[in-house]
Protein backbone atom coordinates (compact mmCIF):
# COMPACT_ATOMS: atom_id res chain seq x y z
CA UNK A 1 0.00 0.00 0.00
CA UNK A 2 1.28 2.90 -1.27
CA UNK A 3 2.10 5.52 2.03
CA UNK A 4 -0.50 8.59 1.09
CA UNK A 5 2.18 11.36 2.76
CA UNK A 6 4.86 9.60 0.45
CA UNK A 7 3.03 10.41 -2.79
CA UNK A 8 1.67 13.75 -1.71
CA UNK A 9 5.60 14.39 -0.99
CA UNK A 10 6.41 13.29 -4.05
CA UNK A 11 3.49 14.75 -6.21
CA UNK A 12 4.30 18.48 -4.30
CA UNK A 13 8.13 18.25 -5.56
CA UNK A 14 7.11 17.30 -9.45
CA UNK A 15 4.72 19.42 -10.07
CA UNK A 16 6.95 22.15 -8.02
CA UNK A 17 9.56 21.42 -11.16
CA UNK A 18 9.57 23.97 -13.70
CA UNK A 19 9.31 21.85 -16.71
CA UNK A 20 6.40 20.39 -15.44
CA UNK A 21 3.07 21.48 -16.51
CA UNK A 22 0.24 19.15 -15.09
CA UNK A 23 -0.05 16.15 -12.57
CA UNK A 24 -2.16 13.55 -13.29
CA UNK A 25 -3.40 11.64 -10.21
CA UNK A 26 -6.05 9.95 -8.34
CA UNK A 27 -8.30 12.40 -5.79
CA UNK A 28 -11.38 11.01 -3.56
CA UNK A 29 -15.09 11.10 -5.33
CA UNK A 30 -17.84 13.31 -4.10
CA UNK A 31 -18.39 10.89 -1.40
CA UNK A 32 -17.87 7.48 -0.02
CA UNK A 33 -14.49 5.93 -1.28
CA UNK A 34 -15.04 6.25 -5.14
CA UNK A 35 -11.66 7.75 -6.53
CA UNK A 36 -11.75 10.41 -9.30
CA UNK A 37 -8.76 11.53 -11.84
CA UNK A 38 -7.10 14.79 -10.68
CA UNK A 39 -5.85 17.35 -12.39
CA UNK A 40 -2.94 18.94 -10.38
CA UNK A 41 -1.62 22.37 -11.80
CA UNK A 42 -0.01 24.28 -8.78
CA UNK A 43 1.74 22.65 -5.30
CA UNK A 44 -1.52 23.49 -3.54
CA UNK A 45 -3.86 21.01 -4.95
CA UNK A 46 -1.51 17.97 -4.27
CA UNK A 47 -3.12 17.82 -0.87
CA UNK A 48 -6.24 16.25 -2.35
CA UNK A 49 -4.17 13.25 -4.08
CA UNK A 50 -4.43 9.46 -2.76
CA UNK A 51 -4.26 6.25 -4.15
CA UNK A 52 -6.07 3.72 -2.58
CA UNK A 53 -7.50 0.21 -4.15
CA UNK A 54 -10.87 2.54 -5.40
CA UNK A 55 -8.38 4.27 -7.32
CA UNK A 56 -9.69 2.14 -11.28
CA UNK A 57 -9.09 4.03 -13.99
CA UNK A 58 -6.66 4.23 -15.72
CA UNK A 59 -5.05 7.61 -16.30
CA UNK A 60 -3.13 7.14 -19.39
CA UNK A 61 -5.69 7.62 -21.36
CA UNK A 62 -6.20 11.75 -20.47
CA UNK A 63 -2.44 11.71 -21.85
CA UNK A 64 -3.70 11.09 -25.40
CA UNK A 65 -6.98 12.92 -25.26
CA UNK A 66 -5.79 16.12 -24.43
CA UNK A 67 -7.17 18.05 -27.12
CA UNK A 68 -4.45 20.65 -28.63
CA UNK A 69 -6.21 23.43 -30.19
CA UNK A 70 -5.02 25.65 -32.55
CA UNK A 71 -2.48 28.52 -30.74
CA UNK A 72 -3.11 32.10 -31.81
CA UNK A 73 -0.68 33.53 -34.30
CA UNK A 74 3.16 33.93 -32.54
CA UNK A 75 2.24 32.30 -29.59
CA UNK A 76 4.66 29.07 -28.31
CA UNK A 77 2.95 25.49 -27.60
CA UNK A 78 3.45 24.88 -24.21
CA UNK A 79 5.67 21.74 -24.40
CA UNK A 80 6.75 21.37 -20.98
CA UNK A 81 5.96 17.67 -19.41
CA UNK A 82 3.10 15.92 -18.00
CA UNK A 83 3.51 13.88 -15.24
CA UNK A 84 0.67 10.83 -14.59
CA UNK A 85 0.45 8.28 -11.69
CA UNK A 86 0.37 4.83 -13.03
CA UNK A 87 -0.38 1.64 -11.58
CA UNK A 88 1.28 -1.37 -13.15
CA UNK A 89 -1.46 -2.03 -16.06
CA UNK A 90 -1.67 1.50 -16.52
CA UNK A 91 2.13 1.48 -17.44
CA UNK A 92 1.70 -0.73 -20.23
CA UNK A 93 -0.49 1.78 -21.58
CA UNK A 94 2.12 4.74 -21.74
CA UNK A 95 4.40 2.00 -22.91
CA UNK A 96 2.24 0.49 -25.93
CA UNK A 97 1.70 4.39 -26.74
CA UNK A 98 5.28 5.12 -26.99
CA UNK A 99 5.30 2.43 -29.14
CA UNK A 100 3.26 3.77 -31.35
CA UNK A 101 4.75 7.41 -31.27
CA UNK A 102 2.02 9.32 -29.70
CA UNK A 103 4.53 11.12 -27.47
CA UNK A 104 8.34 10.91 -26.93
CA UNK A 105 9.50 9.25 -23.41
CA UNK A 106 10.22 12.50 -22.34
CA UNK A 107 7.34 14.39 -22.30
CA UNK A 108 6.19 12.56 -19.37
CA UNK A 109 7.15 12.32 -15.99
CA UNK A 110 5.87 8.65 -14.73
CA UNK A 111 5.19 8.04 -11.08
CA UNK A 112 5.16 4.68 -10.58
CA UNK A 113 2.65 3.11 -8.29
CA UNK A 114 3.18 -0.73 -7.80
CA UNK A 115 -0.07 -2.08 -7.01
CA UNK A 116 -1.86 -5.19 -5.55
CA UNK A 117 -4.91 -5.09 -7.00
CA UNK A 118 -8.02 -2.53 -7.30
CA UNK A 119 -11.43 -3.87 -6.02
CA UNK A 120 -14.49 -4.31 -8.48
CA UNK A 121 -17.09 -1.77 -7.89
CA UNK A 122 -19.65 -3.35 -8.37
CA UNK A 123 -18.62 -6.71 -6.32
CA UNK A 124 -18.67 -4.41 -3.41
CA UNK A 125 -21.58 -2.61 -4.19
CA UNK A 126 -23.29 -6.05 -4.10
CA UNK A 127 -21.82 -7.44 -1.18
CA UNK A 128 -22.28 -4.10 0.98
CA UNK A 129 -25.55 -2.25 -1.00
CA UNK A 130 -24.97 1.20 -0.62
CA UNK A 131 -21.17 1.51 0.83
CA UNK A 132 -19.63 3.47 -1.90
CA UNK A 133 -21.51 6.70 -1.00
CA UNK A 134 -20.23 6.12 2.10
CA UNK A 135 -16.99 4.89 3.50
CA UNK A 136 -13.49 3.95 2.94
CA UNK A 137 -11.37 1.16 1.87
CA UNK A 138 -7.85 -0.04 2.61
CA UNK A 139 -5.62 -2.90 1.61
CA UNK A 140 -4.13 -4.61 4.63
CA UNK A 141 -2.09 -7.81 3.49
CA UNK A 142 -4.67 -10.09 2.07
CA UNK A 143 -7.59 -8.18 3.17
CA UNK A 144 -9.29 -5.30 2.13
CA UNK A 145 -10.43 -3.35 5.11
CA UNK A 146 -13.89 -1.63 4.35
CA UNK A 147 -14.93 0.70 7.19
CA UNK A 148 -18.66 2.39 6.47
CA UNK A 149 -21.73 3.85 9.26
CA UNK A 150 -18.74 2.92 12.47
CA UNK A 151 -18.17 -0.62 10.94
CA UNK A 152 -15.45 -2.14 10.24
CA UNK A 153 -15.55 -4.99 7.56
CA UNK A 154 -12.39 -7.07 6.86
CA UNK A 155 -12.80 -8.84 3.36
CA UNK A 156 -10.58 -11.45 1.73
CA UNK A 157 -8.65 -9.71 -1.39
CA UNK A 158 -10.27 -12.41 -3.65
CA UNK A 159 -13.70 -11.45 -3.21
CA UNK A 160 -13.33 -8.21 -4.08
CA UNK A 161 -10.90 -7.88 -6.75
CA UNK A 162 -11.09 -6.32 -10.30
CA UNK A 163 -11.15 -9.41 -12.59
CA UNK A 164 -7.96 -7.65 -14.76
CA UNK A 165 -5.89 -7.76 -11.30
CA UNK A 166 -6.73 -11.18 -11.01
CA UNK A 167 -4.99 -12.29 -14.00
CA UNK A 168 -2.02 -9.57 -13.43
CA UNK A 169 0.97 -10.23 -15.07
CA UNK A 170 2.80 -6.90 -14.42
CA UNK A 171 1.63 -5.19 -10.79
CA UNK A 172 4.52 -3.47 -11.07
CA UNK A 173 4.57 -0.41 -13.70
CA UNK A 174 7.28 -1.28 -16.41
CA UNK A 175 8.31 2.15 -16.91
CA UNK A 176 8.65 5.03 -14.56
CA UNK A 177 11.12 8.02 -13.48
CA UNK A 178 10.09 7.68 -9.54
CA UNK A 179 8.50 4.69 -8.28
CA UNK A 180 6.23 5.78 -4.74
CA UNK A 181 6.44 2.03 -3.14
CA UNK A 182 8.45 -1.09 -2.97
CA UNK A 183 8.28 -3.61 -6.26
CA UNK A 184 5.16 -6.29 -5.90
CA UNK A 185 6.42 -9.34 -6.80
CA UNK A 186 3.58 -11.05 -9.96
CA UNK A 187 0.95 -12.89 -7.44
CA UNK A 188 -1.30 -13.72 -10.30
CA UNK A 189 -1.33 -15.93 -13.47
CA UNK A 190 -3.00 -15.62 -16.52
CA UNK A 191 -4.12 -19.08 -18.34
CA UNK A 192 -6.95 -17.72 -20.45
CA UNK A 193 -9.22 -20.00 -18.48
CA UNK A 194 -11.84 -17.43 -18.92
CA UNK A 195 -12.30 -17.47 -22.73
CA UNK A 196 -11.28 -21.30 -22.85
CA UNK A 197 -14.80 -22.25 -22.18
CA UNK A 198 -16.40 -20.01 -25.00
CA UNK A 199 -13.82 -20.98 -27.25
CA UNK A 200 -14.82 -24.96 -27.08
CA UNK A 201 -18.71 -24.51 -27.92
CA UNK A 202 -19.97 -24.54 -31.45
CA UNK A 203 -20.38 -21.96 -34.03
CA UNK A 204 -24.47 -21.51 -33.18
CA UNK A 205 -23.69 -21.55 -29.58
CA UNK A 206 -21.17 -18.81 -29.61
CA UNK A 207 -22.93 -16.63 -32.00
CA UNK A 208 -26.22 -17.00 -29.68
CA UNK A 209 -23.74 -15.87 -26.96
CA UNK A 210 -22.72 -12.81 -28.71
CA UNK A 211 -26.01 -12.14 -30.18
CA UNK A 212 -27.41 -11.66 -27.12
CA UNK A 213 -24.42 -9.67 -25.41
CA UNK A 214 -24.76 -7.50 -28.76
CA UNK A 215 -28.00 -6.66 -29.00
CA UNK A 216 -27.88 -4.79 -25.57
CA UNK A 217 -25.62 -2.46 -26.78
CA UNK A 218 -26.49 1.17 -26.83
CA UNK A 219 -23.46 2.39 -28.88
CA UNK A 220 -22.08 4.81 -26.77
CA UNK A 221 -18.74 4.63 -27.51
CA UNK A 222 -18.32 4.73 -23.55
CA UNK A 223 -15.63 1.77 -24.40
CA UNK A 224 -14.17 3.89 -27.21
CA UNK A 225 -14.11 6.55 -25.28
CA UNK A 226 -12.10 5.38 -22.24
CA UNK A 227 -9.60 3.09 -24.47
CA UNK A 228 -6.36 4.53 -23.87
CA UNK A 229 -5.57 2.93 -27.17
CA UNK A 230 -8.54 4.30 -29.05
CA UNK A 231 -7.27 7.75 -29.65
CA UNK A 232 -7.35 8.07 -33.44
CA UNK A 233 -8.03 11.81 -34.27
CA UNK A 234 -10.19 10.29 -37.32
CA UNK A 235 -11.97 7.31 -35.90
CA UNK A 236 -13.74 5.06 -38.49
CA UNK A 237 -17.10 5.25 -36.32
CA UNK A 238 -17.40 8.88 -36.32
CA UNK A 239 -16.17 9.15 -40.15
CA UNK A 240 -18.60 9.67 -42.64
CA UNK A 241 -16.98 9.28 -45.49
CA UNK A 242 -17.13 6.27 -46.27
CA UNK A 243 -19.66 4.73 -43.66
CA UNK A 244 -18.08 1.81 -42.05
CA UNK A 245 -21.01 0.72 -40.00
CA UNK A 246 -24.78 2.67 -39.97
CA UNK A 247 -25.41 4.84 -36.37
CA UNK A 248 -28.53 2.70 -36.31
CA UNK A 249 -28.61 0.10 -33.31
CA UNK A 250 -29.06 -2.88 -34.22
CA UNK A 251 -27.66 -6.70 -34.42
CA UNK A 252 -26.09 -6.10 -37.51
CA UNK A 253 -24.71 -2.54 -37.24
CA UNK A 254 -23.78 -3.66 -33.28
CA UNK A 255 -22.09 -6.49 -34.29
CA UNK A 256 -20.25 -4.61 -37.01
CA UNK A 257 -18.84 -1.82 -34.74
CA UNK A 258 -17.87 -4.38 -32.13
CA UNK A 259 -15.82 -6.18 -34.16
CA UNK A 260 -13.98 -3.27 -35.92
CA UNK A 261 -13.32 -2.10 -32.02
CA UNK A 262 -11.77 -5.26 -30.98
CA UNK A 263 -9.46 -5.73 -34.37
CA UNK A 264 -8.60 -1.99 -33.97
CA UNK A 265 -6.97 -3.07 -30.60
CA UNK A 266 -5.37 -6.75 -31.97
CA UNK A 267 -2.05 -6.57 -30.52
CA UNK A 268 -2.40 -3.56 -28.79
CA UNK A 269 -4.72 -4.17 -26.10
CA UNK A 270 -3.00 -3.72 -23.06
CA UNK A 271 -5.62 -5.48 -20.58
CA UNK A 272 -6.46 -2.94 -18.46
CA UNK A 273 -10.05 -3.73 -18.73
CA UNK A 274 -11.80 0.33 -18.46
CA UNK A 275 -14.14 -0.82 -21.57
CA UNK A 276 -16.28 -3.53 -19.60
CA UNK A 277 -15.59 -1.09 -16.53
CA UNK A 278 -17.88 1.51 -18.24
CA UNK A 279 -19.69 -0.86 -20.53
CA UNK A 280 -23.15 0.63 -18.87
CA UNK A 281 -24.90 -2.61 -20.24
CA UNK A 282 -22.19 -5.31 -19.11
CA UNK A 283 -21.53 -6.28 -22.32
CA UNK A 284 -18.41 -8.53 -21.61
CA UNK A 285 -15.81 -6.58 -23.92
CA UNK A 286 -13.04 -8.00 -22.30
CA UNK A 287 -13.64 -11.46 -23.84
CA UNK A 288 -13.28 -9.81 -27.08
CA UNK A 289 -10.10 -8.22 -26.54
CA UNK A 290 -8.54 -11.16 -24.55
CA UNK A 291 -9.89 -13.50 -27.75
CA UNK A 292 -6.92 -11.45 -29.94
CA UNK A 293 -4.65 -11.23 -27.16
CA UNK A 294 -4.49 -15.03 -26.82
CA UNK A 295 -4.15 -15.22 -30.44
CA UNK A 296 -1.35 -12.57 -30.98
CA UNK A 297 0.40 -14.27 -27.91
CA UNK A 298 0.00 -18.24 -29.47
CA UNK A 299 0.58 -17.09 -32.96
CA UNK A 300 3.47 -14.57 -32.68
CA UNK A 301 4.79 -14.81 -29.05
CA UNK A 302 3.52 -11.22 -28.82
CA UNK A 303 2.53 -9.65 -26.00
CA UNK A 304 1.60 -5.38 -26.33
CA UNK A 305 2.84 -2.91 -23.68
CA UNK A 306 6.30 -4.48 -22.87
CA UNK A 307 8.82 -2.46 -24.28
CA UNK A 308 8.88 0.49 -25.84
CA UNK A 309 11.70 -0.91 -28.34
CA UNK A 310 8.68 -3.18 -29.64
CA UNK A 311 7.08 -2.71 -33.17
CA UNK A 312 3.78 -3.09 -33.61
CA UNK A 313 2.10 -6.42 -34.04
CA UNK A 314 0.57 -5.24 -37.51
CA UNK A 315 3.24 -3.49 -38.92
CA UNK A 316 5.36 -6.14 -38.89
CA UNK A 317 5.96 -9.44 -40.16
CA UNK A 318 7.57 -12.97 -40.25
CA UNK A 319 8.44 -15.00 -43.38
CA UNK A 320 7.51 -18.15 -40.75
CA UNK A 321 4.50 -17.26 -39.48
CA UNK A 322 1.91 -19.55 -39.88
CA UNK A 323 -0.46 -20.03 -42.59
CA UNK A 324 -1.97 -23.36 -42.13
CA UNK A 325 -5.54 -22.54 -43.12
CA UNK A 326 -4.48 -21.00 -46.37
CA UNK A 327 -5.30 -22.53 -49.45
CA UNK B 1 -35.99 -13.95 -54.79
CA UNK B 2 -36.86 -17.17 -54.09
CA UNK B 3 -36.23 -18.54 -50.93
CA UNK B 4 -32.63 -20.51 -50.54
CA UNK B 5 -33.00 -23.86 -49.54
CA UNK B 6 -29.95 -26.20 -48.49
CA UNK B 7 -30.45 -27.98 -51.80
CA UNK B 8 -30.67 -25.10 -54.02
CA UNK B 9 -28.57 -22.36 -52.28
CA UNK B 10 -25.94 -20.58 -54.47
CA UNK B 11 -23.52 -18.54 -52.31
CA UNK B 12 -22.75 -15.20 -52.94
CA UNK B 13 -18.67 -15.16 -52.39
CA UNK B 14 -16.89 -11.68 -52.53
CA UNK B 15 -13.23 -12.58 -53.78
CA UNK B 16 -10.17 -9.80 -53.47
CA UNK B 17 -7.76 -10.88 -56.28
CA UNK B 18 -4.39 -9.06 -55.93
CA UNK B 19 -3.56 -7.30 -59.37
CA UNK B 20 -0.69 -9.04 -60.19
CA UNK B 21 -0.65 -12.51 -59.34
CA UNK B 22 -4.48 -14.32 -58.67
CA UNK B 23 -6.24 -11.81 -61.18
CA UNK B 24 -4.13 -12.90 -63.83
CA UNK B 25 -4.88 -16.61 -62.72
CA UNK B 26 -8.16 -16.00 -62.35
CA UNK B 27 -7.97 -14.49 -65.68
CA UNK B 28 -5.94 -17.30 -67.30
CA UNK B 29 -8.53 -19.80 -66.01
CA UNK B 30 -10.79 -17.82 -67.76
CA UNK B 31 -8.86 -17.76 -71.46
CA UNK B 32 -7.77 -21.28 -71.16
CA UNK B 33 -11.50 -21.89 -70.84
CA UNK B 34 -11.75 -23.49 -67.42
CA UNK B 35 -14.57 -23.32 -65.83
CA UNK B 36 -15.32 -22.87 -62.40
CA UNK B 37 -18.26 -21.76 -60.30
CA UNK B 38 -19.58 -18.53 -60.94
CA UNK B 39 -20.04 -17.81 -57.45
CA UNK B 40 -17.29 -15.54 -56.88
CA UNK B 41 -17.90 -12.13 -57.50
CA UNK B 42 -14.39 -10.78 -58.20
CA UNK B 43 -13.33 -7.06 -57.11
CA UNK B 44 -9.63 -6.42 -57.52
CA UNK B 45 -7.04 -4.50 -55.66
CA UNK B 46 -3.77 -3.87 -56.00
CA UNK B 47 -2.37 -6.31 -53.27
CA UNK B 48 -4.09 -8.39 -50.53
CA UNK B 49 -1.99 -5.85 -48.47
CA UNK B 50 -4.78 -3.20 -49.29
CA UNK B 51 -7.49 -5.23 -48.40
CA UNK B 52 -8.85 -4.13 -44.77
CA UNK B 53 -10.24 -6.57 -42.57
CA UNK B 54 -13.03 -5.11 -42.64
CA UNK B 55 -14.14 -5.48 -45.40
CA UNK B 56 -14.46 -8.96 -44.80
CA UNK B 57 -16.82 -8.01 -41.85
CA UNK B 58 -18.22 -5.26 -44.57
CA UNK B 59 -19.34 -7.86 -47.19
CA UNK B 60 -20.74 -10.21 -44.45
CA UNK B 61 -22.74 -7.70 -43.84
CA UNK B 62 -24.09 -6.55 -46.91
CA UNK B 63 -24.86 -9.76 -48.62
CA UNK B 64 -21.72 -12.10 -49.19
CA UNK B 65 -22.15 -15.34 -47.51
CA UNK B 66 -18.45 -16.19 -48.30
CA UNK B 67 -15.43 -14.27 -48.84
CA UNK B 68 -11.79 -15.24 -50.02
CA UNK B 69 -8.97 -12.66 -49.93
CA UNK B 70 -5.96 -14.23 -52.78
CA UNK B 71 -2.92 -13.06 -53.80
CA UNK B 72 1.12 -13.26 -54.76
CA UNK B 73 2.59 -16.43 -53.15
CA UNK B 74 4.62 -15.62 -50.41
CA UNK B 75 8.03 -13.77 -51.20
CA UNK B 76 6.45 -13.28 -54.90
CA UNK B 77 4.76 -10.37 -53.55
CA UNK B 78 4.91 -6.63 -56.59
CA UNK B 79 5.41 -5.15 -53.63
CA UNK B 80 7.95 -7.70 -51.82
CA UNK B 81 5.72 -7.92 -48.09
CA UNK B 82 2.54 -7.27 -48.76
CA UNK B 83 1.17 -10.31 -48.55
CA UNK B 84 3.19 -11.38 -45.39
CA UNK B 85 1.07 -7.94 -43.77
CA UNK B 86 -2.38 -9.81 -45.02
CA UNK B 87 -1.25 -13.34 -43.62
CA UNK B 88 -0.94 -11.60 -40.37
CA UNK B 89 -4.63 -9.57 -40.64
CA UNK B 90 -6.35 -12.48 -42.10
CA UNK B 91 -5.28 -15.32 -39.23
CA UNK B 92 -6.53 -12.82 -36.71
CA UNK B 93 -9.60 -11.82 -38.44
CA UNK B 94 -10.72 -14.92 -39.08
CA UNK B 95 -9.70 -16.68 -35.86
CA UNK B 96 -12.07 -13.69 -34.31
CA UNK B 97 -14.55 -14.30 -36.35
CA UNK B 98 -14.65 -18.07 -35.65
CA UNK B 99 -14.95 -16.78 -32.05
CA UNK B 100 -18.10 -15.08 -32.37
CA UNK B 101 -19.64 -17.66 -34.45
CA UNK B 102 -19.10 -17.44 -38.30
CA UNK B 103 -17.99 -20.42 -39.66
CA UNK B 104 -14.48 -20.63 -40.43
CA UNK B 105 -15.36 -21.78 -44.01
CA UNK B 106 -17.04 -18.18 -44.94
CA UNK B 107 -13.66 -16.69 -44.54
CA UNK B 108 -10.85 -18.15 -46.86
CA UNK B 109 -7.17 -16.86 -47.86
CA UNK B 110 -5.15 -18.67 -50.87
CA UNK B 111 -2.24 -18.06 -52.72
CA UNK B 112 -2.77 -18.20 -56.89
CA UNK B 113 -0.04 -17.35 -59.10
CA UNK B 114 -0.51 -15.92 -62.47
CA UNK B 115 0.01 -18.85 -63.77
CA UNK B 116 -2.15 -20.84 -61.57
CA UNK B 117 -5.46 -20.83 -63.87
CA UNK B 118 -6.03 -24.52 -62.66
CA UNK B 119 -5.58 -23.60 -59.23
CA UNK B 120 -7.96 -20.75 -59.02
CA UNK B 121 -10.44 -23.66 -60.74
CA UNK B 122 -9.22 -26.27 -57.39
CA UNK B 123 -9.28 -22.90 -55.02
CA UNK B 124 -12.93 -21.61 -56.34
CA UNK B 125 -14.61 -25.01 -56.16
CA UNK B 126 -12.92 -25.96 -52.51
CA UNK B 127 -14.61 -22.65 -51.20
CA UNK B 128 -18.09 -22.43 -52.70
CA UNK B 129 -18.25 -26.23 -51.38
CA UNK B 130 -16.96 -25.17 -48.29
CA UNK B 131 -19.77 -22.12 -47.88
CA UNK B 132 -22.54 -24.82 -49.78
CA UNK B 133 -22.03 -26.50 -46.72
CA UNK B 134 -22.84 -23.93 -43.85
CA UNK B 135 -25.40 -22.40 -45.65
CA UNK B 136 -26.49 -18.77 -45.65
CA UNK B 137 -25.12 -16.39 -43.80
CA UNK B 138 -27.58 -15.37 -41.30
CA UNK B 139 -25.64 -13.93 -38.31
CA UNK B 140 -25.09 -10.21 -38.72
CA UNK B 141 -25.93 -9.75 -42.03
CA UNK B 142 -27.94 -6.34 -43.01
CA UNK B 143 -31.74 -6.70 -43.07
CA UNK B 144 -33.59 -4.70 -45.03
CA UNK B 145 -35.55 -1.88 -43.35
CA UNK B 146 -39.00 -1.37 -43.98
CA UNK B 147 -39.84 2.00 -42.95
Amino acid sequence: MVDQAKLREVAREVISREDVRLLIGYRPGTYGFRARPAFVESAEQVEELVFTPACVSNLASYLVLEEKPPLPRGAEPDNRKVAVMVKGCDSRALVQQMVEKAYERDHLVVLGIPCSGVVDMARVEARFPGVLSAGSIIREGDDFVLSFDGKTEKVPAAELLADKCKRCRYPTPLVSDIMLDDEVERFAEDDFSDIAELEGKSVEEKWAYWAEKFSRCIRCYSCRNVCPMCYCEDCILDRLKPVWMRRSVDISENTAFHISRAYHLAGRCIQCGECARVCPVDIPLMELNRKFYKDVEELYDYEPGLSTEATPLLSTFSVEDREDFIL
Amino acid sequence: MAENTRETFEPNIVAFLCNWCSYAGADLAGTSRIHYPSNVKVVRVMCTGRVNPLFVMNALQQGADGVLVSGCHPGDCHYMQGNYYARRRFTLMRRFLEYLGVEPARVRMSWVSASEGSKWKEVVEEVVEGVKAVGPMDQFKRRQLNW
